[in-house]
């Protein structure tokens, strides 16, 4: 027997062990990043909405600490920093308690001497408290807190009182019975009633510092003015306002009476029932002194406002909000120092409250009958001490108290305004000022810019993608398309910036040419082809079809050089001004357009930016919608010829139906690439938030907007977050879009594909 | 009759033999006509403009009648335009860049055509280019260097302007120098001095005494850094104004002196091409108005190129993932769809994300976890280029995710099919076979992805970009990396002049020239990917069976 050949290797089939085992860690490393890549890329959206969801959350409050005072508090202050408040019952002294450590600090009332006390108000943000005596005299102190720093970390709040001067007064007789101290820096004034019933009398007090030299002067009595003829009911509430020049006093038939202290004295300007003839059963100013919200003896409980009731009118209150009523009970009231949130409720109810929105932040219960209530300057703190002297300290945490569906979408009655409205000013001049945060002007000027956009580039878009699709050569179709897509993805900083410094100036002056241009353009084009078809055939056929598009170019731009000349000929026909002061005729388009119309003309308008937008959105609808054209089968097309169509009339009933879904999921991208457009929105609109579809100004894009404002907001504020809500709206409106116009993409795909 | 043959997508478009609807072909037309004309019009437009911001102009002498006297404006005419006044009347108007803004205070001027009594341009008129109050308009008077002096006219005043200008040009590098490299690693040592003091690494007295030393190294420094200044300070150019005033410029102001006028052809296209030069080259001045832009070039490239650094494995693992290993259902094409939409997500979206994850989440716990010695201040926790070119990666993976998609998806079944019948793994046949033939394809994904980066600013502002950023990302100072920096970016840097600038109108010329660069560089991208596209399209035309 011969050797057999060597057989081969029976493992010779058998793959490596290291291959195998590579193929296998390639497959689990690409499911692992490929799974990890796209989890994470819509992940990045989770950190968004984190963002945005604390702006949601209901104040939280619970209770941090009690204490016990051992007197029957009138009135409760406290520090800043939640922690040494005071209590006053009227008497001749002040008592401060320390929440944690005990500490128990009592002063007398300064220079009060003897005298007794038999009125007294407190104002939280000012810390002062007023006192009017029996002997008919009223003043005050103020209750200052300091910080003392003894070992690094460490520090203890320090009280002190100071005294101010006593002003005796003049009008009226007897024990004074009520009074309110309203001031702010400069502008003082004290609304004092004395006895009570038929005997009452009601005077006004205005203080001022003279100016000297050193220091801030002494502060001195101005005038006392006796308003008590022009009360038709006894007196039961008085409070003077935070700014000093607002005085409201609740009588006892139910009306409220306004009066103005301001410069020139102290005079009513109007009165009001907010609860009919039931007389409030509360009545407190809120921050800034603007508004004051009443409580009726049932609970009901409403906000009245100073603001214009007419365009040229005399700012007067007027009811701007109703609240939920509160329950049964003794009402509490506590407004914060910082913005126009205040805590109120009946009984051991408490309720949170924010004016702006009208909305209840908080509703709970509180586990003592208070009898006086006060919140910290920062409203983190909510005090409430019983009969028996027993204070609890309750934390509330309520960071975006102006947020909420309300605030950011409906429409909101700020302080000062006429009506209810849509409004967004994010940052203001003064402490006092109201965030109107509104997102409706920012998505409306979206979808402004969007639609002033939309108007030029879908008409040009479309037909420019008809004729590529149908009628376009291939060879030049290839030159055609890149073009039109390199134009795409120009940088939009580019476009902003020659729509704002180039193109605008130019427009400015030339609105009439640009009208004229776009009635002669496309009217040429319209006109050449109705000659073309009049030339005879044998000339017709020597021009292979497809290069309308340059053969029209010459004619359109003839048209519109015409179209542009003639602007300022029909600007002297038909917009002219006519000065209303000299009656002077002036063919003028920016001074005619507000004239006639009411709206405004700015430099930077809707115009421009709807050119411009053109360059951004044009080659996006028209690469879409050509695709779509384009792949309309062709015994579709064949089919409508050969029965006799001709080329217009196989687009018309053939093209066009069989690819419309295509082209609606162009003009959806289209929108979407409109809508979050941010450069060019920022760089030729102008950006202020007005709400009018004026085509001569401007508007403010949510894109813009953010673009704008976030680098600047600080972190964690409810600006920052409703940016963020913003960025959230805006997504959403294109995601929505983009998903629709891609089903419908491919929905068309699969139809062709069957046909 | 002979039949008209042609090559249109649509075999029976010939020109219209029916008269009915052929005006709307025609308006159909003019449509493409128009959309063609916008986009090349508008190339066209900033190309000429921005070529046009380099190119020297002429010196015009005006004289104006001024009410009974006449007045004498020298400068560059840079716009012609027509103004109507209050009642009506077209008035046309020059606007006439006159320079010497130290002396005139603006340095444009707006003059009724009509009051001009006459225009001329004398040869004497140089344009001086200072370092500081942009350029200014003289007719020269003299040089004066510490060798003495040299009256305009004389035989070796040109002689001795140009060694003046070379003498300046070569003393200012070094005290460049100086100040940047030399003042700057000091100023870091003193910085990781102070911050090994604050965690105790270092005694007291040590670090005192090291103090001291940096101190005096600084002080040196400075005092070498003002002497050349001094040195430089010495000669001087003088000049006068049309209107006879005396301008005196020192040797460490100086630039460079181009006779406008006098020049020829050859001589103004030079300048045009040195101004280019020194544009691409030159750090800002005059608060960006003047000067060039080569930090913003630079921080443009760094950002792009990071960008496309995470973005392409990121994006191609997706796609492999995608295409390759997914099984394709409902749940792939939904992801598909959602990954295409993304594409369509606002920019700025993006920018917010960026803001809220990178910046604030990532950044901020990296400076809990490593930067702690330093914080309040943040190191990450705030933001910085490598910030924005990671919002931008994610900004443009849908871009590479679906090219990328597209090109494996054109390599031909046959040709995988081959690979596996050899014998291949799957990852072999993908690694070997696949990817290859899918590169291109995965090129010019990568390379659109770039051109959109690249032209993206509105993310930038709330991720890392600055109007003026003191030092480059990348530079020789350990660890030469500075990825936490912020930096300048030319598409900012036209929004940022345009708009943001106190002095706007003498910075246009200056965005022209960056909007020019800024559109070159994405034309060019955009227009290799479409060559690329291009060139794959015709391999698998005949790969394909």
């Amino acid at each position: 027997m011969s050797d057999s050949p060597k057989s081969p290797d029976p493992k010779r089939f058998d793959v490596s062990r290291a291959t195998l085992l590579f193929d296998r860690l390639m497959g689990w490393v690409i499911r692992f990043g490929g799974i990890a890549v796209i989890l994470s890329v819509f992940g990045i959206f989770y950190f968004v909405v984190k963002e945005v969801v604390p702006l949601f959350h209901a104040a939280e409050v619970e209770a941090a600490g009690e204490v016990e005072a051992g007197v029957e508090p009138a009135v409760i202050g406290v520090d800043e920093w939640g922690e040494m408040p005071f209590f006053y019952d009227g008497g001749g002294k002040v008592l401060f308690q320390h929440m944690e450590d005990g500490r128990r600090i009592e002063f007398d009332v300064p220079g009060l001497g003897d005298a007794e006390v038999s009125a007294f108000s407190f104002d939280p943000v000012e810390s002062r408290m007023a006192l009017g005596l029996a002997d008919g005299r009223v003043g005050s102190f103020v209750v200052n807190y300091g910080r003392e720093y003894a070992d690094p970390g460490e520090s203890k709040v320090v009280p002190s009182l100071e005294q101010e001067p006593w002003f005796a007064l003049e009008n009226g007789a007897g024990p004074v019975t009520a009074l309110s101290y309203g001031a702010s820096g400069e502008a003082r004034v004290i609304v004092v009633k004395r006895g009570s019933g038929e005997q009452a009398s009601v005077s006004v007090l205005r203080l001022g510092r003279k100016r000297s030299l050193i220091g801030k002067g002494k502060l001195t009595l101005i005038e006392e003015v006796d308003i008590s003829p022009q009360l038709e009911a006894e007196p039961v509430i008085l409070r003077a306002s935070q700014n000093g020049s607002v005085v409201l006093i609740a009588s006892a038939d139910g009306g409220v009476l306004y009066f103005l202290a301001n410069s020139s004295g102290v005079s009513l300007r109007e009165k009001f029932h907010p609860f009919g003839d039931q007389v409030p059963q509360q009545m407190n100013f809120l921050f800034g002194g603007v508004s004051a919200v009443m409580t009726a003896p049932d609970g009901r409980q409403s906000q009245w406002s100073l603001f214009r009731k007419t365009e040229d009118g005399e700012r007067l209150f007027g009811e701007t909000k109703t609240f939920p009523a509160l329950g049964e009970g003794p009402v509490a009231f506590a407004a914060s120092q910082r913005n126009r949130t205040f805590a109120t409720g009946a009984g051991r109810q408490l309720s949170i409250r924010h004016s702006t929105s009208g909305a209840v932040r908080m509703e709970g219960t509180i586990d003592l009958d208070p009898v006086a209530t006060v919140l910290d300057a920062k409203g983190e703190h909510f005090f409430a001490a019983d009969r028996t002297g027993l204070t609890k300290r309750y934390a509330v945490h309520d960071p975006h108290p102006e947020s909420g569906w309300r605030a950011f979408f409906g429409k909101v009655w700020y302080e000062g305004g006429a009506r209810p409205i849509y409004q967004w000013q994010s940052t203001g001049g003064s402490d006092d000022f109201e965030p109107k945060l509104s997102l409706m002007p920012l998505i409306f000027g979206s979808l402004k810019g969007t639609a002033y956009a939309l108007l030029f580039s879908i008409p040009v878009a479309l037909l420019a993608a008809i004729f590529s699709a149908a009628f376009l050569p291939l060879s030049v179709k290839r030159v055609v398309k890149p073009v039109m897509e390199i134009m795409s993805s120009l940088p939009s900083v580019v476009l902003g910036f020659l729509a704002g410094l180039w193109l605008a100036p130019i427009l400015e002056t030339k609105v009439p040419s640009v009208m004229l241009v776009l009635v002669t353009g496309p009217a040429a084009a319209l006109f050449t082809g109705w000659l073309w078809c009049r030339l005879p055939i044998e000339v017709r056929n020597r021009f292979a079809g497809g290069m309308e598009w340059l053969m029209v170019l010459p004619f359109i731009g003839l048209a519109s050089w015409a179209g542009w000349c003639l602007g300022p000929v029909l600007e002297s026909l038909v917009f002219v001004y006519k000065d209303p002061a000299s009656g002077e005729a002036i063919a003028d388009f920016r001074l005619w357009w507000p004239q006639v119309t009411g709206c405004s003309f700015e430099q930077r308008n809707s115009l421009v930016l709807g050119f411009m937008m053109g360059f951004a959105v044009i080659p996006v609808i028209f690469t879409i919608a050509e695709d779509a054209l384009s792949n309309v089968p062709k015994s579709l097309t064949a089919a409508s010829a050969a029965l006799g169509a001709n080329r217009w009339q196989v687009v018309r009933t053939v093209m066009l139906p069989v690819a419309s879904s295509g082209i609606f999921s162009a003009l959806m991208i289209g929108f979407g690439r409109a809508v979050g457009e941010t450069m060019i929105m920022v760089m030729a609109t102008g950006n202020t938030p007005v709400t009018e579809w004026n085509i001569f100004n401007g508007m403010r894009t949510l894109a813009a907007n953010i673009a704008v404002e976030l680098p600047e907001a600080s972190v964690g504020s409810t600006h920052y977050r409703t940016l963020f809500l913003g960025a959230i709206v805006l997504f959403a409106m294109t995601f929505v879009m983009n998903t629709i116009a891609e089903v419908l993409r491919q929905r068309l795909r699969d139809k062709n594909k069957i046909v | 009759m002979k039949p008209v043959v042609s090559d249109s997508a649509n075999p029976f478009s010939t020109t219209g033999r029916s008269r009915a609807g052929e005006p709307w072909v025609w308006l159909a037309a003019a449509g493409l006509a128009l959309g063609v004309v916008m986009a090349v019009g508008l190339f066209l437009l900033i190309l000429v403009k921005g070529s046009a911001s380099f190119w020297p102009g002429r010196i015009e002498l005006l004289e104006i009648r001024n009410g009974e006297s006449v007045e004498k404006v020298a400068g560059f005419i840079t716009r012609e335009s027509e103004r109507k006044d209050q009642d009506g009347k077209l008035h046309e108007e020059i606007q006439v860049f006159q320079g010497n803004k130290d002396l005139i205070g603006e340095a444009f001027r707006y003059v009724d055509r009509a009051l001009i009594v006459k225009s001329s341009r004398p040869e004497s008129l140089v344009r001086v280019e200072r370092m500081e109050h942009g350029p200014a308009i003289l007719k020269l008077v003299a040089v004066e260097t510490p060798e003495g002096r040299v009256d305009a006219g004389e035989a070796g005043f040109d002689a001795a302007l140009e060694a003046m200008e070379q003498q300046s040009a070569a003393m200012r590098a070094r005290v460049m120098r100086i100040e940047r490299k030399q003042i700057g690693a000091v100023s870091r040592k003193m910085q990781v001095l102070e911050g090994g003091g604050r965690s105790g690494s270092i005694g007291e007295a040590e670090r005192d005494e090291r103090r001291a030393e940096l101190q005096q190294e600084f002080e040196a420094l400075k005092s070498e850094a003002q002497k050349i200044d001094a040195e430089l300070a010495k000669s001087r150019l003088t000049g006068t104004t049309v209107d006879g005033r005396e301008m005196v410029i020192s040797g460490d102001k100086l630039v460079g002196v181009f006779e406008s006028n006098k020049a020829g052809f050859g001589r103004r296209l030079g300048e045009m091409f040195h101004r280019m030069w020194c544009f691409l080259k030159d750090d800002p001045r005059e608060a960006n108005t003047e000067g060039g832009v080569f930090p913003a070039i630079f921080g443009t490239v760094v950002m792009t190129l990071v960008m496309s650094l995470f973005v392409t494995p990121l994006g191609v693992i997706a796609a492999i993932y995608l295409r390759e290993y997914a099984r394709q259902g409902m749940l792939v094409r939904i992801v598909r769809i959602c990954v295409n939409n993304l594409a369509g997500v606002p920019s700025i979206v993006f920018g917010v994300f960026g803001l809220a994850f990178f910046v604030y989440y990532v950044g901020g716990n990296i400076d809990r976890w490593f930067f702690a010695d330093k914080l309040p201040t943040p190191t990450y926790g705030t933001p910085g280029i490598l910030w924005a070119s990671l919002t931008l990666a994610i900004l443009t993976l849908p871009v590479v995710i679906v090219a990328t998609e597209e090109a494996l998806s054109a390599v031909p079944r046959g040709v995988r099919e081959a690979a596996l019948a050899c014998g291949a793994s799957k990852w072999q046949a993908i690694q070997r076979v696949v990817l290859p033939a899918s590169l291109p394809g995965i090129l010019t994904g990568v390379i659109l992805a770039m051109a959109r980066g690249a032209g993206e600013v509105a993310p930038l502002m709330l991720v890392g970009v600055v109007k003026l950023a003191p030092s480059l990302p990348i530079d020789d100072i350990a660890p030469f990396i500075h990825p936490e920096r912020k930096f300048m970016h030319l598409g900012f840097h036209i929004y940022d002049l345009g708009f943001q600038s106190p002095d706007a109108e003498a910075a246009i010329p200056m965005v022209y020239a960056t909007a020019l660069l800024l559109i070159l560089v994405v034309v060019t991208l955009n227009l290799a990917a479409i060559l690329i596209r291009n060139r794959l399209k015709k391999r698998f035309a005949v790969s394909s069976f």
